[in-house]
């Protein structure tokens, strides 16, 4: 497709988006830490593994190879990803329950923003990715093992795509 | 079988409007007397003379009473038989008058970020004396608001209420839905202009949080026309980029405010000079979100602090 660019009002209202999401999983976090000590993300890298738990990329998105239509789908197809992965964390604990429902939400809601604004570009795929495949956790302890991990990459996974909006937003 | 029984053309109808009723006496009913006088009473009106009574093919005696006009909202109509010279009720109606619904209008609404819910709220329009329910209908949008995307599923204020809250899980947060107000009786319907806007478009803000910097940790020998003070936004509104003012004044007199801004929406450490020595001063600060559509934050409570 002609050179795309993006609406500046994109630019500003998914940046929003990335904070907000990235404030409530840094809250989930905190309330995983508090309830259920379950505090530090890189000690439960063996159980992800274990658990098969998926991460998003967003290689299209880093400012030494950005290419800005492989970067939204990454960006679209990540938001999926983790939004399936909230679900699948569904009844992690009455204490997070109210949490994880509003971070789906939320997650949900700035994948459909991306989503429209490629339909908006005209560049978005035929079909929207679906949900996909996320691991079934089979006790509480896997949900909430797995809720710090889900929590602690999408806050990566948010910097990074703010980084991208930044670089994008630049003149 | 009923004894009496009184049928309506409507049984509610718009202020002033005509009524016609009927009251029909079974024959089992009226057999002890060749002729029942049928009366009418309308709440504690006799109206006399005013049914045109006739027997009916099956025996059973019918009165047709139209009333031109009825002027009150909510009343009885009664149909009795003079029985030996007593009234005997036979039967009774209920009447409604009112009006359809005006337009509902001056519909806003604002998101709540501690609920996650959006409030809308709009004035219901002239009274109707009738029940008229309202409902706050929505549906997601995009763009202008020209496309119909999903249904959100209708908003039925508390009886009485005029206001409304959709809850976050209906929401579709940074795109825009259109909202209007249905009022609904059993005279019609009407409804309300339809707004087009993006939940946190419409965020009700909250001021930041003022608090006080002890001078001489700060500064080695603190200016007596400095004052200095920290701020940060309200915490849920935290991931927002806001732009802010602050105002101040002395406490004491009638001062009007002095004002600085844009500033920041948090620092640390923040030094205002340019003040009276020895003077007690009251500072607020307000905040609004920056380069996106949002209304100001009212002004936080006063943070008094003095001059040295």
């Amino acid at each position: 497709p002609p050179s795309v660019s993006l609406p500046h009002s994109f630019m500003l209202k998914s940046s929003e988006q990335a904070r907000r999401v990235q404030a409530e999983a840094m809250v989930m976090q905190e309330k995983l830490c508090a309830t259920h000590r379950l505090c530090h993300p890189e000690e439960l890298a063996l159980l992800g593994h274990s658990l098969g738990i998926p991460w998003a990329s967003l290689r299209s998105c880093s400012s030494r190879d950005l290419q800005l239509l492989g970067c939204l789908r990454q960006l679209q197809a990540g938001l999926m990803l983790y939004q399936g992965l909230l679900q699948a964390l569904a009844g992690i604990s009455p204490a997070l329950s109210s949490s994880v429902d509003l971070l789906r939400l939320d997650v949900a809601d700035f994948a459909t923003t991306v989503w429209q604004q490629m339909e908006d570009l005209g560049v978005a795929p035929a079909a929207q990715p679906t949900l996909g495949t996320v691991p079934a956790f089979t006790s509480a302890f896997q949900r909430q093992a797995g809720g710090v991990l889900v929590a602690s990459h999408l806050q990566d996974f948010l910097e990074l795509a703010l980084r991208a909006l930044r670089y994008l937003s630049r003149p | 079988e009923k004894c009496g029984h009184i049928s309506l053309s409507a049984p509610i109808v718009r202020l002033g409007d005509p009524v016609t009723a009927s009251c029909t006496v079974s024959q089992s009913c009226s057999h002890l007397e060749p002729e029942p006088q049928i009366l009418w009473k309308l709440g504690a009106e006799l109206l006399q003379h005013r049914g045109k009574q006739q027997t009916q093919p099956d025996g059973s005696q019918q009165s047709v009473i139209t009333l031109p006009s009825l002027n009150s909202t909510h009343t009885f109509l009664h149909c009795y038989l003079n029985w030996s010279n007593s009234l005997q009720l036979l039967d009774q109606a209920e009447l409604w008058a009112g009006h359809p619904p005006a337009m509902p209008y001056n519909l806003s609404c604002l998101m709540n970020l501690t609920t996650n819910s959006l409030t809308c709220q709009w004035e219901p329009g002239a009274d109707t004396h009738l029940p008229t329910n309202f409902t706050l209908k929505s549906f997601k949008s995009r763009g202008d608001c020209q496309t119909k995307e999903d249904p959100i599923k209708d908003c039925v204020p508390a009886d009485g209420q005029s206001y409304c809250s959709i809850p976050r899980k209906h929401l579709l947060l940074y795109q825009n839905m259109v909202i209007w107000v249905q009022a609904e009786n059993a005279l019609g319907t009407s409804l309300s202009p339809q707004l087009c806007l993006d939940p946190m478009d419409v965020v009700k803000l909250e001021p930041p949080t003022l608090s006080a910097l002890d001078p001489n940790s700060e500064v080695a020998r603190p200016r007596p026309d400095c004052l200095w003070l920290r701020w940060e936004p309200w915490k849920p509104s935290f991931y927002m980029n806001q732009k802010c003012e602050l105002r101040y004044r002395p406490q004491l007199g009638e001062a009007s405010w002095a004002q600085v801004g844009p500033l920041p929406s948090r620092t640390t450490r923040y030094e205002l000079c340019g003040l009276r020595a020895a003077t007690a001063y009251a500072l607020q600060m307000r905040c609004i979100r920056l380069h996106l559509p949002g209304d100001w934050s009212s002004w936080s409570p006063s943070l008094e602090l003095q001059t040295t």
